[in-house]
């Protein structure tokens, strides 16, 4: 039996046939995406403000990455007992750099540099087994 | 605009002081800035503060009231300056400001900070709107795993090793050991470094500054009042406040654009150019860098955002002990954050203490020789930055 699912926010992202994709807009002035949804274009250089609801995702490469080595404070959840995961800093091929946590077993196999695609995965578990779930990068 | 100086510093030595209250170290800092300036409490015409997040002012930020409550009610106008850990750096910028625009003669500037325990908190705020909020709850990245993303991105860039992160580590120590104000003044090896534990891999627990309680106050004034007290003082060559751009490249909230070029750190390389354009000196003319060396990666990159050196240089920099206070680029020579701690919103203070004693020739065993024309930089949560240039 699979275990219910909750996302930790609601609206930031969603799973589709075509696989993950992160909830944003895009300015159809100057082409800018924003990951969340944003009301105005944020560009000081764009001479009018046109959002547009867009999807981001999934293809993309690795920029930077680390090991959260210790568990991080509040307002951040994990489960108990702590264990390390990678972060990552992941390009887009749409234009975007996100920050998300790596889905692999070994933190240290993330490489800088390597294709990733944007997955919805597990983050930790609420009491009444539910899994929370988040957007994650996983290296293809 | 009229000149400016810095007639008067202190400060009370960083550390952990269960006993004491934040106001407790402001006065030691406040009291000794007088004294240094040859000045009375009662000389003071205004106070431009760093508000504290973590200490103090009433839960308001009201730290500069707090101050001036202790020190005595005169009446006298308070600037409560909040730029995350800029904010010293902020509150000496409107100190200057004031002065060098005509409104007073002398400003009190002064900044302290009492941290609770561990890593700091970046979000006290639960609200979807917010983007730290969010990125702390659907990622989980601390401040330390920030930086540690910096720092790798750096290490594939230019092959910066785990060795030469230690060293930056293992200089700061070698020069706080002669610092009476530092926390910590012991000396570790490059593998006492590599040894401590991995906080967010590739940085070290020695490798990023913690947090301290600690305060430092400095009295500004115009030329016409510092030459009534002092023969030669040290003067305000530039002082800026910038914030990050847009095309700024590095991972801040959940997402930004890629940028079309390197651009990183933006809010402080906009915050140095300007303060030495005021100041009409170049990089080259620096005789030495107070900067924000949270972590070790801070003093590899910044010196490169700055034109110090080349790009991919800094660690040629550092394994030559240019960076010591005897090189041609001495960085950090108080020691920094590294071997203060960080009390935050004292940091832009502290560094204007150690460039005034540098300036004087003040500064000990750690002195740097000759020295006339100091940076000091801060960098703030929010993509706040500030610089202060002084010379003698």
């Amino acid at each position: 039996m699979t275990a219910k699912r909750t996302p930790v926010i609601d609206g930031l992202f969603s799973d589709t046939a075509d696989g993950a994709r992160l909830m944003g807009s895009r300015c159809a002035t100057c082409n800018v995406p924003y990951f969340p949804r944003s009301e105005l274009c944020h560009n000081p250089d764009c001479t009018e403000s046109r959002m547009e609801d867009a999807s981001f995702g999934p293809h993309g490469t690795v920029w930077s990455s680390s090991v959260q080595n210790y568990p991080p404070p509040p307002p951040a959840r994990y489960d108990e007992p702590y264990e390390p995961y990678a972060l990552g800093v992941v390009d887009l091929t749409d234009g975007l750099r996100v920050v998300g946590r790596m889905a692999v077993d070994d933190p240290k196999t993330v490489k800088v540099g390597g294709k990733v695609e944007l997955v919805i995965e597990p983050m930790c578990t609420e009491a009444d087994g539910t899994e929370v779930t988040t957007w994650m990068f996983r290296p293809i | 605009m009229r000149d400016v100086a810095v007639l008067g510093v202190g400060m009370h030595p960083f550390g952990k002081f269960p006993d004491k209250s934040v106001t407790d170290l402001c006065r030691d800092a406040v009291v000794a800035a007088l004294s240094d300036a040859g000045m009375q409490w009662r000389d003071i015409e205004a106070v431009a503060a760093a508000s504290s997040r973590f200490s103090g002012g009433k839960g308001w930020g009201l730290n500069g009231n707090d101050v001036v409550e202790d020190m005595g009610s005169t009446g006298i106008p308070v600037y409560n300056m909040s730029a995350g850990c800029a904010a010293g750096g902020n509150a000496f910028n409107v100190g200057y400001a004031l002065v060098a625009g005509g409104i007073y003669d002398s400003v009190l500037v002064v900044g302290g900070e009492k941290m609770p325990k561990g890593f700091i908190q970046t979000s006290g705020v639960e609200e979807e709107t917010d983007p730290e909020f969010l990125r702390q709850r659907c990622v989980g990245m601390p401040g330390p795993s920030f930086w540690a993303l910096l720092c790798r991105q750096r290490m594939e860039e230019f092959g910066t090793t785990e060795e030469q992160l230690a060293k930056v580590a293992v200089k700061a120590h070698q020069v706080a050991v002669h610092n009476e104000y530092a926390r910590f003044r012991k000396e570790f090896s490059l593998e006492q470094v590599l040894g401590s534990n991995l906080v967010s891999d590739p940085l070290r627990l020695f490798e990023i500054c913690p947090v301290s309680d600690g305060a430092a106050a400095a009295i500004i004034c115009s030329a016409e009042k510092a030459k009534q007290l002092a023969s030669n003082p040290v003067w305000v060559a530039g002082s800026s406040v910038a914030t990050m751009r847009f095309d700024d490249g590095l991972p801040r909230g959940l997402a930004g654009v890629v940028p079309p070029g390197r651009s990183y750190h933006s809010e402080a390389s906009l915050a140095v150019e300007k303060a030495l354009a005021q100041a009409g000196a170049g990089p080259e003319d620096l005789d030495f860098v107070e900067l924000q060396d949270n972590t070790v990666y801070y003093e590899l990159a910044f010196p490169e955002d700055w034109g110090l050196c080349k790009p991919g240089e800094a660690e040629h920099m550092l394994e030559t002990n240019e960076t010591l206070p005897t090189g041609k680029m001495p960085i950090n020579p108080s020691g920094g954050f590294l071997c203060f701690g960080e009390a935050t919103t004292a940091m832009g203070v502290f560094q204007v203490c150690e460039l005034t004693w540098q300036l004087r020739g003040e500064a000990g065993p750690r002195q740097v020789p000759g020295a006339k024309l100091g940076l000091g930089q801060t960098l703030g949560l929010g993509g706040n930055a500030t610089a202060v240039v002084l010379k003698r």
